[in-house]
């Protein structure tokens, strides 16, 4: 019963980080809610500049405990401003998990109790935009290094997507063959996918307006 | 001694799904591996782009075909946060049975494939005519054996038929005693405790830093999950707490990672049992299709700007999906649709944890991880 | 009959197994028995094929999941001879259950040219009849049967494991009518059956 994470102290702890995140030149953060069906929920979003995301990343990792990167997404905004024609959004989390301590032998599960967690590990979920200028190879600086969770994210999202992320090691095709014709990035707005604009013969084409009665009609 | 390169795949009976696993052997022993992916790629968040919201739950059932009702709540989650959408609690318990059934019939696949994968072929058909039980259930749920498309943004498509809650507990109570078998194949077979303990080390930090969470993660001794980190659904009122298992020094080995799962079936038919006595309006009343208690009215257009962002503790691990709305029909789809899949980024771990051990240890380990490519490949 | 180089008997034991064999065709010919071996030695080959259909273990996607249930306890499919086998060598029926993706269009033409002849192949599902609900994807093939001559197609998403038992049957009753000719021999009669249709 209750057993959860009251939705204030989470909103006490991202109010926290916002403060300290939002120290950091080219970084403007600040604590959103959300929902969740029956309770609301308090991220942080931050929007950094594509020079600061690296200073920000190492910082949030280091000093906030923030161990887990869940995602990576790439987005084209092609009919966006100049400076917001790609975006790359990291969805990282503070997850407060430590390896179970060793007392003489007996290791003992490390059960964090929700209602009482406190400081680093409290749960925490974050949502940090960049967003990158026009360019035909945008790139941001790769975080393969502080979270490995990253690596393979970035992957995909280079192989989909086209942002190249400096630094990251052994980038290559990951979902489509490797074979696929370099600079070719499916995700982007200008590849449509098939049948894109193809026009129906008949009205109803796929007869989902047919009655028993028409049974036999051809149209 | 030469080492070689072995490509384990596509078309392989160990790899449950299709991929191709790469492993470099200095004589039985694994010295790298690759994984490499893609077999499946259907581009799922190109198409998401050019259908409306209703549309996309029936590719999101498809995404991890052994537990379709995770993937499709985890969408709808996501787009009720963005279109701020409030459901009925009648309906948050309806998704949450369905939920944890369909998270007992993955668990149940996962063990009646790794059986076989350690050489008990019985178990195989023993899950999968417990699986056949819960699919029952989830077929009066949701019309179908495997796609459901059950929830729906603002609710569920239907309430729970009539005799279903009667059904659901005698089928529970009756696969609660069934978990015993099961466990007795294992517990007493010297050959599975050989080939699983000791097999595949993983610490806990190092699995959150590589981006692992579920009952993999669970399984090192650490009780993270998401149902009560960042709740959602009705979680918070029912009485449960995610199982975890006591490991050695190096961290979670298979066996661990398969004792959490059998927990977790037990926990889940546990909150089954629990939602349907706290259910508002009492578990054996039927409410029509689109009756507010079940459905709240949901707009269908997302404008530009908004988005929308949900974690969910699926079977696997910890999917994600995050929607950024304002695409075609001036709202009516979404601009991009991205999806985190929890294989995707357990798979090259648990390629990783293989270094070290023998060829034959290979099956145990990548089983004991319970891949799912459907949702790797997206 | 002999080279002039050689020096040894020209009559070798190849040469005896030759010439008998010949002979034999000849008397069976003239006797009118050879067309009669051949009808009844080409119905209990047909009768042994289509009674135990040995698929391939290969699972694409969602529908795997409905062909492991088909062969697990309650759909029992191994009462009808079908026993799903690791090796394309040893099989005879390719069931593809799930999307062809453009990585995957390679090894499944690899795996069907690996099958020994007689072979038939199974579509089994929307992704492997025409490419599904992806069918737009820029990844997806449509439909299996742009790679691979189709026998039997089943349609659903996904096909209980009831209808592909009937799949099995219709590919059955189509054994009987086409017999086990190799692919290229095989008359337009071989046209593709779709389960469900009566």
């Amino acid at each position: 019963m209750g057993m959860t994470v009251s939705p204030d102290s989470q909103k006490a702890a991202a109010e926290a980080l916002v403060a300290a995140a939002s120290g950091i030149d080219g970084v403007d953060a600040e604590v959103a809610e959300r929902s969740s069906g029956t309770n609301p929920r308090y991220v942080v979003v931050a929007n950094a500049s594509p020079g600061s995301w690296r200073t920000l990343a190492e910082k949030l990792y280091s000093e906030h405990a923030v161990d887990h990167c869940s995602m990576v997404t790439g987005i084209h905004w092609p009919e966006g401003d100049a400076e917001r024609k790609w975006e790359v959004v990291y969805h990282l989390m503070r997850t407060g998990v430590r390896d179970p301590p060793n007392e003489n032998g007996i290791v003992r599960p490390v059960i964090v109790n929700p209602s009482k967690a406190r400081g680093a590990s409290m749960p925490l979920e974050l949502e940090i935009h960049v967003h990158l200028p026009d360019s035909t190879t945008p790139s941001v600086d790769s975080v393969q290094d502080i979270w490995v969770g990253a690596d393979w994210n970035e992957k995909e999202t280079w192989d989909l997507v086209g942002i190249d992320f400096d630094g990251h090691q052994g980038m290559r095709r990951v979902l489509q063959p490797h074979e696929t014709p370099k600079g070719y990035h499916p995700l982007q707005k200008q590849h449509h996918l098939r049948y894109h604009g193809f026009v129906e013969m008949y009205d109803d084409a796929q007869g989902f307006m047919r009655k028993p009665a028409d049974v036999g009609k051809i149209k | 001694m030469a080492e070689m390169w072995i490509s384990m795949g596509p078309q392989h009976p160990m790899t449950h799904g299709l991929w191709t696993l790469k492993v470099k052997v200095d004589g039985e022993t694994v010295v790298d591996t690759e994984p490499d992916l893609g077999y499946i790629h259907r581009g799922v968040e190109k198409i998401c782009e050019s259908r409306d919201f209703t549309q996309i739950t029936t590719y999101c059932d498809r995404l991890c075909y052994a537990s379709a009702n995770t993937w499709s709540h985890a969408y709808i989650y996501a787009a009720e946060d963005l279109l701020e959408v409030e459901v009925p609690e009648r309906a948050e318990y309806i998704r949450l049975v369905a939920i944890e059934l369909q998270r007992v019939a993955s668990h149940l696949m996962w063990l009646g494939a790794y059986g076989p994968d350690i050489g008990n072929l019985s178990v195989m058909v023993w899950c999968l005519r417990e699986r056949e039980m819960m699919m029952d259930l989830l077929q009066e749920l949701g019309g179908s054996r495997m796609h459901y498309n059950f929830p729906r943004i603002g609710g569920v498509k239907r309430d729970l038929p009539y005799g279903f809650a009667q059904r659901a507990r005698a089928k529970l109570k009756l696969f609660l005693n069934r978990i015993q078998e099961y466990e007795a194949l294992f517990d007493e077979s010297t050959v599975f405790l050989v080939r699983s303990q000791g097999v595949g080390y993983a610490k806990p930090e190092e699995m959150v830093n590589h981006g692992v969470t579920g009952p993999n993660l669970r399984a090192g001794g650490v009780n993270y999950d998401i149902r009560w980190a960042h709740p959602y659904s009705v979680y918070s009122e029912l009485d449960w707490a995610p199982p975890v298992e006591r490991s050695s020094i190096k961290g979670a080995d298979c066996y661990d990672r398969y004792r959490v799962r059998v927990e977790e079936m037990r926990v889940s038919a546990s909150l089954v049992l629990q939602a349907l006595d706290k259910m508002p309006g009492g578990a054996d009343t039927y409410h029509e299709p689109e009756d507010p208690m079940i459905l709240a009215k949901a707009p269908s257009r997302a404008p530009e700007g908004t988005t929308g962002a949900h974690h969910f503790e699926d079977s696997r691990g910890e999917s994600m999906f995050y929607i950024a709305g304002g695409g075609e029909g001036r709202g009516k789809q979404p601009y991009r649709v991205s999806i985190r899949s929890p294989m995707f980024i357990t798979i090259p771990y648990a390629a990783k944890c293989m270094i070290g051990y023998k060829v034959a240890d290979i099956p145990a380990i990548m089983g004991s991880f319970d891949p799912c490519i459907g949702e790797t490949d997206r | 009959m002999a080279d002039e180089d050689q020096n040894y008997s020209v009559f070798n034991s190849r040469m005896l197994v030759d010439v008998v064999g010949d002979v034999t065709d000849e008397a069976l010919k003239a006797s009118r028995m050879k067309d009669i071996i051949g009808v009844l030695a080409g119905r209990m080959f047909n009768w042994g094929q289509r009674k135990s259909l040995f698929p391939l273990h290969l699972g694409i996607k969602c529908c795997a999941l409905e062909m492991a249930a088909a062969g697990a306890s309650r759909f029992d499919a191994e009462r009808f001879g079908v026993f799903f086998r690791s090796s394309p060598r040893q099989c005879d029926v390719l069931l593809v259950n799930g999307p062809v993706s453009k990585k995957f269009a390679d090894p499944i033409v690899r795996l069907w040219e690996q099958m020994p002849e007689p072979k038939w192949c199974i579509a089994m599902g929307e992704c492997a009849i025409s490419g599904g609900p992806y069918f737009q994807s820029y990844n997806i093939l449509e439909g299996v049967d742009t790679v691979i001559p189709v026998d039997v197609y089943i349609p659903g998403c996904p096909p209980r494991p009831e209808a592909l038992i009937d799949g099995f049957d219709k590919l059955r009753q189509k054994i009987i009518r086409i017999g086990a000719a190799p692919g290229d021999a095989r008359p337009d009669s071989g046209a593709p059956l779709i389960a469900g249709d009566e």
